[in-house]
């Protein structure tokens, strides 16, 4: 009888550790690739190696004198701003419609809508390189121009959208809709004024998510950016190549730091809209 | 013509798929008055609604507000507004923008909209309440906040979808109440559509009791509950019992051919047919005497239901049960007579 008591407390005090000991485990797993490079980032020394014997932000500043890595940041950001705004647009619209409408062969469809998202980065980037190779557009060569990559990235950001709105959108109270109908306002204003602010949180999310997926691409960059064009990531792997100061530290952690201030956006909207909707 | 009906339906119909969900309906609602369509569930009385409304697409017929044909216009060019089941308030709006947006839409300017958004949340008593999200309001608030949005650009007809259904009692009771004295106030044209006949009972000028697709029949709620004009009407009002009986060369007998101790003041035709009567117009027992119509019954078992006990009787294979006030001194298994006056009973064959 004592036995069985005795065994029964012990277990849940094994479970705990057992549980507290994984969950140290994984965070430790997720953050310390981030940690490492923030760290190395404040590394004196010419080369990327341990120890670290002295303490500096000289390839921060380093990092913002340097036109060539200033651009590549701004190349970057352009592209993850177009890429953004042009998925999230054409994925909602795509949702929407989606959601909506009877659509024939509405399963195949959305198959292949979600095909780019499986499709390796080569294919892709490959693929419209070979495409647009030759195509210029009012006398500019459509190959190696920023919109061109927008255009590429959003082939792997509208999936997303599409497949995180579509399920956004059936969460819609459609009474709520009619509603609107009802009192006189046309399928736009509708749209604009009830609709995408019942769904906020999913077109923040889209959008943040959209930025953070060009942010983050590196193969189709690759093959689509010059000189003038190149990315943030595609400069690192370029530099890598010839030079592994701690600059590239510093270009991981700036990388670093815009998800993470994607995400805390996407917390603090998601926590906004709870707060308005659910009951003080 | 033209300025006499506020809202109009001639020969309207509606199908889905093979399924004919309102068939052949014509209705009328004169300015001011409150027509309510009752019936049970798949009656085809929130179609109607919903094609008064726009929301789904005539298959025949003609729909006319004012004297004029809408039913080829879109929901958002109609001078309808709906009253849903449940509220359809916009969550993110405040309830003083989500009673501007109809105004907004119509485009009525800032000093009177602000007027008009004033004299709505007054009108349903939720003044100070500008300023709060529908998720700050309770059930009987937000259907409030959706009448007064409807209420506040005046549209040509109120058109309300079961709006007291997803409440509890007493605040459905409280709110009906409410939507009686606004009408009795401002004289609005109204349909309403519910599946409660004491919520049709108490608020309309007039009733349409539909089964199927169609309207069984239509008139003030009195005439409805006192001179049923069918079998269905009958059933679907009030509580009844039915007899059904089978009256053979001399004898009236159940449907099994068993006879039973059933007098009549008037004879019922030969053959089978169904008697039916209000069991709250059943006398038991000693106040059963000298009434003309009567049926000998063994009482089978007692329900008490407050005010009420409820005795079920049994004759042969006839079932009919009757309330009284209190016990009538007789226990399960006496036989006792129920007796009824003529005009409380109808007879269907």
């Amino acid at each position: 009888m004592s036995d069985v008591l005795a065994r029964r407390g012990f277990e849940p005090v094994m479970l705990k550790a057992l549980g507290a000991a994984f969950i140290v485990f994984i965070v430790a797993y997720i953050l310390i690739p981030v940690l490492v490079t923030l760290v190395m980032s404040f590394n004196d020394a010419a080369m990327i190696r341990f120890p670290i014997n002295a303490w500096s932000l000289k390839w921060y500043q380093d990092f913002f004198a340097s036109p060539q890595w200033t651009d590549a940041l701004k190349s970057s950001v352009i592209i993850a701003t177009g890429t953004a705004i042009i998925s999230t647009v054409s994925g909602i619209l795509a949702a929407w419609a989606f959601e909506r409408f009877p659509i024939p062969f509405k399963n195949a469809l959305y198959l292949l809508i979600m095909l780019p998202l499986f499709m390796p980065g080569v294919v892709l980037g490959l693929g419209i390189a070979m495409t647009f190779g030759g195509v210029q557009i009012a006398g500019v060569n459509l190959y190696g121009s920023r919109a061109l990559v927008m255009i590429a990235h959003s082939l792997w950001a509208m999936p997303l959208v599409f497949m995180l709105m579509e399920a956004t959108f059936r969460t819609v109270d459609y009474r709520v809709v009619e509603a609107s109908y009802d009192l006189g306002a046309n399928p736009l204003r509708t749209f604009i004024e009830i609709v995408v602010p019942m769904v906020s949180t999913g077109v923040i999310s889209s959008a943040l998510f959209a930025f953070v997926i060009s942010l983050n691409e590196f193969v189709m960059a690759l093959f689509l950016t010059d000189r003038d064009t190149q990315t943030l990531p595609v400069l690192m792997w370029l530099s890598l190549r010839s030079a592994g100061t701690p600059r590239l530290a510093v270009a991981s952690v700036i990388l670093a730091l815009t998800v993470f201030a994607c995400l805390a956006i996407i917390m603090v909207w998601y926590v906004r809209q709870l707060r308005k909707v659910s009951r003080n | 013509m033209t300025e006499r009906t506020a809202l109009e339906l001639e020969s309207v119909r509606r199908c889905f798929g093979s399924v004919v969900a309102v068939d052949d309906v014509s209705l009328s609602v004169a300015p001011g008055e409150f027509v309510t369509l009752l019936g049970p569930s798949g009656s085809g009385k929130t179609s109607t609604l919903r094609l008064i409304g726009g929301f789904e697409e005539l298959d025949a017929g003609a729909i006319r507000i004012k004297g004029e044909r809408i039913d080829h216009l879109p929901p958002y060019r109609r001078d309808t507004a709906t009253i849903f089941q449940s509220g359809a308030l916009f969550p993110h709006k405040t309830v003083a923008e989500n009673v501007a947006y109809g105004l907004r839409m119509r485009k009525v300017e800032r000093p009177e909209r602000d007027e008009r958004i004033r004299q709505a949340l007054e009108i349903v008593r939720l003044q100070g309440y500008e300023d709060r999200y529908p998720s700050q309001l309770s059930g009987g608030q937000k259907q409030r906040v959706a009448l007064a949005r409807s209420l506040a650009v005046r549209p040509a007809i109120l058109l309300f979808d079961e709006p007291l259904s997803a409440l509890d009692l007493s605040l459905r009771l409280q709110l009906r109440g409410e939507i009686k004295r606004l009408h009795d106030e401002l004289k609005f044209s109204a349909i309403y559509v519910t599946h409660d006949q004491g919520e049709a009972m108490a608020m309309s000028s007039r009733v349409a009791v539909m089964n199927k697709g169609r309207i069984e029949q239509i008139d003030r709620p009195e005439k409805i509950f006192h001179g049923p004009a069918n079998e269905f009407v009958f059933t679907f009002i009030g509580e009844s019992c039915c007899l059904p009986v089978r009256r053979g060369a001399s004898e009236v007998t159940d449907r099994n051919g068993q006879a039973v101790a059933l007098i009549l003041q008037n004879s019922l035709p030969e053959g089978d047919s169904r008697l039916y009567i209000r069991p709250s117009r059943l006398k038991l027992a000693a106040e059963a005497q000298g009434l003309p119509n009567r049926l000998t019954a063994t009482i089978h078992f007692i329900e008490f239901l407050g005010d009420m006990h409820r005795y079920h009787l049994k004759a042969g294979a006839l079932e009919v049960f009757a309330d009284h006030a209190g016990p009538i001194g007789h226990d399960v298994g006496a036989l006792i007579d129920v007796g009824w006056r003529s005009e409380d009973m109808k007879v269907f064959r």
